[in-house]
């Protein structure tokens, strides 16, 4: 199989290496991740929202439009740079890093669509810093134009937003008003805010478009599978570590062979993982036509990660891992959380698999 | 799910229904408060008074499976309801049967005692688990040393179940380090006891209905009658030492291995319900989803009942009861999983009970021999693995 990516020098074709570009935003997210969000952890859990303060600083990096489409106002880097940053901050909390991004991955909905300078002529201004968006997942949306919108989601990881963004597999739409945020206690990823939302209102935009909408839809899996990657890297570098420390019969527990493959394993996993998200990304990037398909399947592989890593992370630390004074249980539940998102598993998994019949009929026919 | 005696299932039937009407929702209720209910909850004068009612079938022939089948039958039924709250029950808990095989008869009196027929609900705690390691047991660090007045215990023990509201803790400590796992001893360190210090409730992930309770043992005294099996054990029962408590735990695995098979029937149904009510089960997906879940409940029962059978048969079953612990517990968490993603956004709200069961069953795994512990002695027995 050959990966075609752009390489550093704009060509096509194999290549794993990081530019120094994106050196440099690892370095300075990943000091930001561990300065700013990691020590911070329980506290921003328990209080629902990361501070003031650790947000003006993440918006003084300026990587909330990094992979916006330049003519949006925003870097133009692309979901590749966009996972990685992803990874970086939710290996220190996938809760704090969805409150950091206050375009939620709703912003893709409407880059999908084309909707980015229709947004000015409705004075929403996406360099305003205080304005945020939301996304649901609306089976109904984009079936009738113009029509109004109602329903309710039980839970998303957001405490409010001034936009809300539907999505569906026919199309998408977008409220200013019509719809209200009830805090419910959520499963996970508290830092991020967790409610209910009911909506029943006029769009002020609508689309209907199934191909534009299944390409929304692939950024929005890949956005929240790069989350999950990170999440299950931490848990899987955290439980790493503990068990080279922690001794057990006269040995650190990882040299005892049982837990050094299951280790390895959970290794094998986050790394296979980390490749089919950044595969998927720089499909998605290049405007391939695979990259639905490829991002449904990136989406299903986070979530089998997630059931085996999760648990596994805790497992590790024993009876500690149980305990809250410890991050695995909270990466136990993040990861199982955010799996529920976007649709959740099995519509991903029927993506992914229409894609590959797709390509194989194709294939017949030639 | 079983084919038990009308008897046994009259019985399972109270449990059943005792469940429905108080269990659940206490459970609910700890979880939401993210702390277990204080030792004078009513529900605890409630839940003394079912049992005084409703006592568990005694080995006089009226209930004719044995007791491990019998214990199994029972455990899953209450941790159906709620695994936290089993835990949380009043009684002498998993000390009791430890106490009864190697305490002196004075002991059985002393400390088994006050638990029979009273209406007040008492808790026992058993201390086992050191914060430097809880698996590699001969390594525990906890040193007894005897003295005129009696024993001073040092040391430090951890996520000990209703330690900080028992009447007293059955403590595991070395007394003659030279001899290994055989120095070993357990102590009654009763309520009230200065030397135990720096009480700590745990935070924990789930199972929040019961106290997980982390603790110092500073200069703790204790008379010399609260070392279990008395001074001299050998005259009193030879299984005094270290071997009684590890003997309990080789048949309490069975039990937890049928509460894990609760807790996963319960998620079955939860995902079962939302399936069948939101059409979901239409989809062959979701379909194929419980049909696994399902076959993997049944095979995880099936082979919790085997282990449980085979002890009431005197039928060696070490390597059923690891099987059934590791692949119940595995069991619990893959159902309470599949579970959450069968109820999708309402499990994610976090009010769902599919979504309590997934951070309760964890421990189960953990609890009384972790899973690869228990591969190891499954190991031992199949292939020999060398220790
Ligand atoms: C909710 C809860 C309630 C509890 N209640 C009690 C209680 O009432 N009383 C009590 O005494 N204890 C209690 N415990 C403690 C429990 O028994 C221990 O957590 C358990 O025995 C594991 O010990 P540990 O946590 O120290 O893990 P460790 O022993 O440090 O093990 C860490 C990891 O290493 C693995 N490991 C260790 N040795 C090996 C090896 N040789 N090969 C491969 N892997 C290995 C383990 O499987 C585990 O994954 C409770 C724990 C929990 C979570």
């Amino acid at each position: 199989m050959q990966i075609a990516r752009h390489n550093r020098h704009g060509r096509l074709g194999v290549d794993f290496a990081r530019g120094e570009g994106d050196e440099i935003i690892a370095g300075t997210i990943g000091r930001f991740a561990a300065d700013e969000l990691r020590p911070r952890l329980r506290e921003f859990e328990s209080a629902r929202t990361v501070s003031e303060s650790v947000r003006e600083r993440f918006a003084a990096l300026g990587f909330e439009t990094l992979d916006l489409a330049e003519e949006a106002g925003g870097a133009g880097l692309g979901l590749l740079a966009r996972v990685r940053t992803n990874r970086l901050l939710a290996e220190a909390d996938a809760g704090a890093a969805l409150a950091l991004d206050r375009f939620a991955p709703a912003i893709y909905v409407i880059e999908a669509f084309g909707g980015v300078e229709a947004l000015k002529s409705r004075q929403l201004n996406l360099g305003q810093s205080d304005l945020r968006f939301a996304l649901v997942m609306d089976p109904g949306a984009g079936d009738v134009a113009g029509a109004r919108v109602a329903g309710q989601v039980a839970w998303i990881p957001a405490a409010g937003a001034d936009v809300l963004v539907g999505l569906g597999p026919q199309g998408a739409w977008l409220l200013k008003q019509g719809f209200a945020f009830e805090p419910v206690g959520g499963s996970a990823l508290h830092a991020a805010g967790a409610s209910s939302v009911k909506f029943d209102g006029t769009p002020i935009l609508a689309w209907h478009d199934p191909v534009r909408a299944a390409q929304a839809l692939a950024r929005i899996r890949v956005y929240y599978a790069s989350l999950i990657w990170g999440v299950l890297s931490d848990a899987a570098g955290f439980s790493r570590s503990y068990a080279l420390d922690r001794v057990a019969f006269g040995k650190p527990i990882a040299h005892h062979q049982a837990l050094a493959f299951l280790i390895v394993d959970m290794y094998v996993a986050v790394e296979r993982l980390g490749l089919l998200i950044e595969d998927a990304a720089v499909a998605i990037d290049a405007g391939e036509g695979r990259a639905v398909g490829a991002a449904a399947a990136a989406f299903v592989d986070a979530i089998e990660a997630s059931r085996f890593v999760g648990p596994n992370g805790v497992q590790i630390l024993g009876g500690h891992g149980f305990m809250r004074d410890f991050p695995v249980e909270k990466a136990m539940r993040d990861c199982r959380a955010l799996g529920l998102l976007a649709g959740g598993c099995d519509a991903a998994r029927e993506q992914a698999g229409a894609a590959l019949a797709a390509t194989i009929s194709e294939r017949i026919a030639a | 799910m079983n084919n038990f005696s009308a008897a046994l299932n009259a019985y399972i039937e109270q449990v059943r229904e005792w469940g429905q009407r108080e269990v659940r929702r206490a459970g609910l209720e700890a979880d939401r408060n993210g702390a277990p209910l204080p030792p004078d909850h009513p529900y605890f004068a409630a839940y003394v008074d079912f049992r005084r009612r409703h006592p568990v079938p005694a080995d006089d022939g009226a209930v004719p499976e044995g007791p491990a089948v019998r214990m199994a039958a029972i455990n899953e039924e209450n941790a159906y309801w709620d695994r936290g709250m089993g835990v949380a029950a009043p009684g002498p808990g998993l000390p009791a049967p430890i106490v009864t095989a190697a305490g002196t008869p004075e002991q059985r009196e002393r400390f088994l005692g006050p638990f029979r027929g009273t209406d007040i609900p008492r808790w026992g705690s058993f201390a086992l688990t050191e914060p430097s390691g809880g698996s590699d047991t001969a390594a525990f660090r906890t040193r007894a040393t005897r003295t005129d007045r009696g024993y001073l215990l040092n040391g430090a023990k951890c996520f000990i179940g209703n330690a900080a509201r028992a009447d007293w803790v059955l403590v595991q400590a070395n007394l003659d380090p030279e001899k290994g796992r055989a120095g070993q001893r357990s102590f009654f360190v009763e309520r009230g006891n200065r030397g135990m210090t720096g009480i700590k409730i745990e935070k924990k992930m789930g199972l929040r209905a019961y106290e997980s309770v982390s603790f110092i043992l500073e200069d703790c005294e204790v008379p010399h009658d609260n070392i279990l099996g008395g001074e001299r054990p050998e005259r009193t029962s030879k299984s005094s030492a270290y071997g009684a408590t590890m003997g309990t735990l080789n048949t309490t695995r069975v039990g937890v291995a049928a509460s894990a098979v609760g807790l996963a029937r319960s998620a079955y149904d939860e995902a079962l319900n939302f399936a069948t009510q939101s059409g979901a089960f239409k989809s062959i997906r979701v379909r194929d989803r419980l049909e696994v879940m399902y076959r993997q409940l049944r095979a995880a029962w099936l082979m919790t009942l085997r282990a449980a059978w085979k002890a009431d048969n005197r039928i060696p079953n070490i390597v059923d009861a690891s099987m059934a612990k590791v692949f119940a517990a595995e069991t619990a968490q893959d159902l309470a999983s599949a579970g959450m993603e069968i109820v999708g956004l309402e499990a994610g709200a976090g009010h769902h009970l599919v979504e309590k069961l997934f951070r309760d069953a964890k421990a189960l795994n953990i609890v009384e021999g972790t899973g690869q512990i228990q591969r190891i002695i499954m190991a031992r027995n199949l292939v020999g693995l060398p220790r």
